[in-house]
């Protein structure tokens, strides 16, 4: 008789790494927290990985950010321990010879929206073509506000959109939150004519207005400044420094604090808001929509039949022939356009 | 001969005068260098803080901060002028002049000398001022010519510098006048098409999440759902019943309620419900089979616990009184005598 070893042929493995028991109800709204996996079913090449690790921490704090899914795991497997572990959504994407695909789902049942990626840049190139990328370190502490722009409330596949977005993200109790907490932003842009949807990821940085570049310099980090050129010291201050071009544009962009924010925003006084790209930068398209959790009778199809059934897979993906995947490379004019214009 | 000797007097007279002033003047330079508070004798009355009670030394303690922070804010104020140990001396002077001329009050003669000591005291103040200003510009000028020795060729000074670059600024801010315009414009557009992220507010509640006390039960789900699923095979309006439904389910499973409308799932989840309440009856009805057993028993041995007892003390009782007979020799009671059996 021969020592049995642990025969895991019929059983299967999921090994979700979840770091910290997080609380499933909010504990001041009392809503469910939405969570999330980000995850693949197939294979991904390396720069697709890179893309599937920033949108991980694109949904930090609540979602599982070195989750490891092995070969075996079916979509069956994620959806048995979503149950306990209160995870409402599943972001998966598949990557074929035709396209990128990302499928946002709705665990149980869920609705899942496909969308096809045409453009995206990971995070690194981003930070790489700014002069001084930003990440402050309690930056993923906190969930990220979403802005949703274009999308309308007449056609029923960008509301079902809208929604699905708006619940993937925690809701923000205004009486208690604070804005500290708020630092970072999702924009997702749906443009009529080309029904693109362009995705981006912001942090916000709130600079007060009203008070010249040197001395704001001068407070935040306190270096002695240069008083070469000056004959006293009140030249300094009074002087009108010259404004950066971007102060002028954002007339629009003040707000008035409600609180004090650190030490050199004050409550009631005006601050700038200040965005700063990180994170992927996608152009996705909104191509289906399936009742069931990628099962269930397709309810909407872009450029094909809306069909009761469920087609192949297969089928679908030619109907979407002639777009191009595409790498970093291509991603060169989009990057020098955004650069932050801070001088 | 008079003339003459007016002259050289009047001359001896005038150096005389400068040789004064330049003297007064290194006095006075000497006296600037000199802050006030060393110089001059501190004339206000210092509150006997020990003294006082714990609030009047709060409050005292107050007014020497505020006094403080009043006094920094002034002297760092470009408006309000700067008083040097001389101004603040002439003050002094002048205010006891005045109480003087205040106590000897008809007093011509001693009326007209504080006049002209005034007009004097006025005069030396500003040339005093006007030669600090002098100094200044002087000193300035110094360092510049420093700069530009040292450089050689026609380096721009630092206020040369300034006024070429002002007019690249006012053209700057023209051009970002006119984006902000547009930028304006722009944003007016965008920001009517916009939707943000859920925000929760007291009164009301997203969707239908709040109404939870028309929860069906599962048995009436089922109907429903059957109900539903025969509309949906209706010939003629069935179509667009199920893509309505369709539509409505995904939204507002989207946004997180539950939509129950499988019959399969339905009847799985009765027939699981069924399941786990006979089991629990079960459980239950052995839960209390097996209390009562417990408890028959403990009684049985209760009741045995007691039996025995009361047969031992009467066995107790019975040896005692048998071994007060216990005499050697005579062991047990009596039993009658040997002959008496007839």
């Amino acid at each position: 008789m021969g020592r049995f070893k642990n025969n895991k042929k019929g059983r299967v493995n999921v090994k979700p790494i979840a770091k910290n028991n997080q609380a499933n109800v909010d504990h001041v709204t009392g809503d469910k927290i939405p969570k999330s996996f980000v995850f693949s079913r197939t294979k991904l090449p390396g720069s697709v990985k890179q893309l599937q690790m920033d949108l991980r921490k694109l949904m930090l704090p609540y979602t599982a950010l070195s989750l490891k899914e092995k070969k075996r795991n079916t979509l069956r497997d994620f959806l048995n321990v979503s149950g306990p572990m209160g995870v409402t959504h599943f972001l998966m994407l598949k990557k074929t010879a035709s396209a990128l695909s990302l499928r946002v789902a709705r665990t149980p049942q869920g609705p899942t929206l496909t969308f096809k990626i045409h453009q995206y840049s990971l995070a690194s190139d981003i930070a790489q073509s700014q002069t001084r990328p930003r990440c402050p370190p309690d930056l993923f502490k906190n969930p990220p506000l979403i802005v949703l722009s274009g999308f309308g409330t007449q056609e029923l596949h960008l509301k079902l959109a809208t929604i699905m977005f708006q619940n993937i993200f925690p809701a923000i109790d205004i009486n208690t939150v604070k804005l500290s907490t708020c630092q970072r932003l999702v924009l997702l842009n749906y443009n009529k004519d080309t029904k693109l949807i362009d995705f981006r990821h912001y942090s916000i940085r709130l600079q007060p207005v009203g008070v010249s570049r040197k001395l704001r310099n001068f407070v935040q980090t306190h270096k002695a400044p240069d008083l070469r050129n000056l004959q006293d010291v009140s030249d300094f201050i009074t002087k009108a420094g010259y404004g950066s071009e971007s102060e002028g544009d954002e007339e629009a962009a003040t707000v008035t604090l409600s609180s004090d924010l650190g030490r050199v925003n004050k409550g009631s006084t005006k601050s700038a808001v200040k965005l700063q790209e990180i994170g992927p930068r996608m152009t996705m398209q909104l191509v289906r929509v399936e009742e069931g959790l990628c099962s269930g009778g397709i309810i909407f199809s872009e450029d094909g039949n809306v069909d009761g059934k469920n087609k192949q897979d297969g089928d679908e993906e030619d109907d979407a022939a002639g777009e191009e995947e595409s790498e970093e490379g291509e991603e060169g004019s989009e990057e020098d356009m955004d650069e932050d214009a801070e001088d | 001969m008079a003339k003459k000797k007016e002259k050289v007097v009047d001359s001896g007279l005038d150096t005389i005068k400068s040789t004064v002033h330049h003297h007064s003047e290194f006095f006075d330079t000497l006296v600037e260098l000199i802050p006030a508070r060393f110089y001059l004798p501190d004339e206000t009355e210092r509150k006997w803080f020990p003294g006082l009670s714990k609030a009047q030394k709060a409050r005292a303690k107050r007014k020497t901060t505020e006094n403080l922070k009043k006094a920094r804010r002034d002297r760092l104020d470009p408006e309000k002028s700067a008083l040097t140990t001389l101004d603040l001396l002439k003050q002094k002077i002048e205010k006891e002049k005045k109480k003087l001329s205040n106590v000897v009050a008809e007093d011509d003669d001693d009326d007209d000398d504080d006049e002209s000591e005034e007009e004097t005291d006025g005069r030396k103040a500003k040339s005093d001022s006007v030669t600090y200003e002098e100094l200044r510009q002087r000193l300035h000028r110094k360092i510049d010519e420093l700069k530009g020795g040292r450089g050689g060729s026609e380096r721009p000074r630092s206020h040369e510098k300034r006024k070429k670059i002002v007019p690249n600024k006012r053209k700057r801010e023209k051009t970002v006048e006119e984006e902000e315009d547009k930028a304006k414009l722009d944003v007016e557009e965008a920001a009517k098409d916009l939707t943000y992220g859920y925000v929760k507010i007291d009164d009301d509640e997203e969707h239908g999440k709040g109404s939870k006390k028309r929860r069906l039960s599962k048995s009436r789900e089922l109907e429903r759902a059957l109900k539903l699923e025969a509309a949906k095979k209706d010939p003629e309006k069935g179509e667009v019943i199920a893509k309505k439904h369709s539509w409505q389910a995904a939204t507002s499973r989207a946004a997180g309620i539950k939509v129950h409308d499988d019959p399969k799932l339905l009847k799985q989840s009765i027939h699981k419900e069924k399941k786990r309440q006979e089991k629990n009856a079960e459980k239950w009805k052995e839960r209390v089979e097996g209390q009562q057993k417990v408890r028959v028993e403990k009684q049985q041995k209760r009741s045995g616990n007691i039996a025995e007892r009361i047969e031992q003390n009467k066995q107790r009782k019975i040896a005692k009184r048998e071994k007060k007979l216990m005499r050697p020799g005579f062991e047990g009671r009596k039993e009658g005598v040997i002959n008496d059996g007839k």
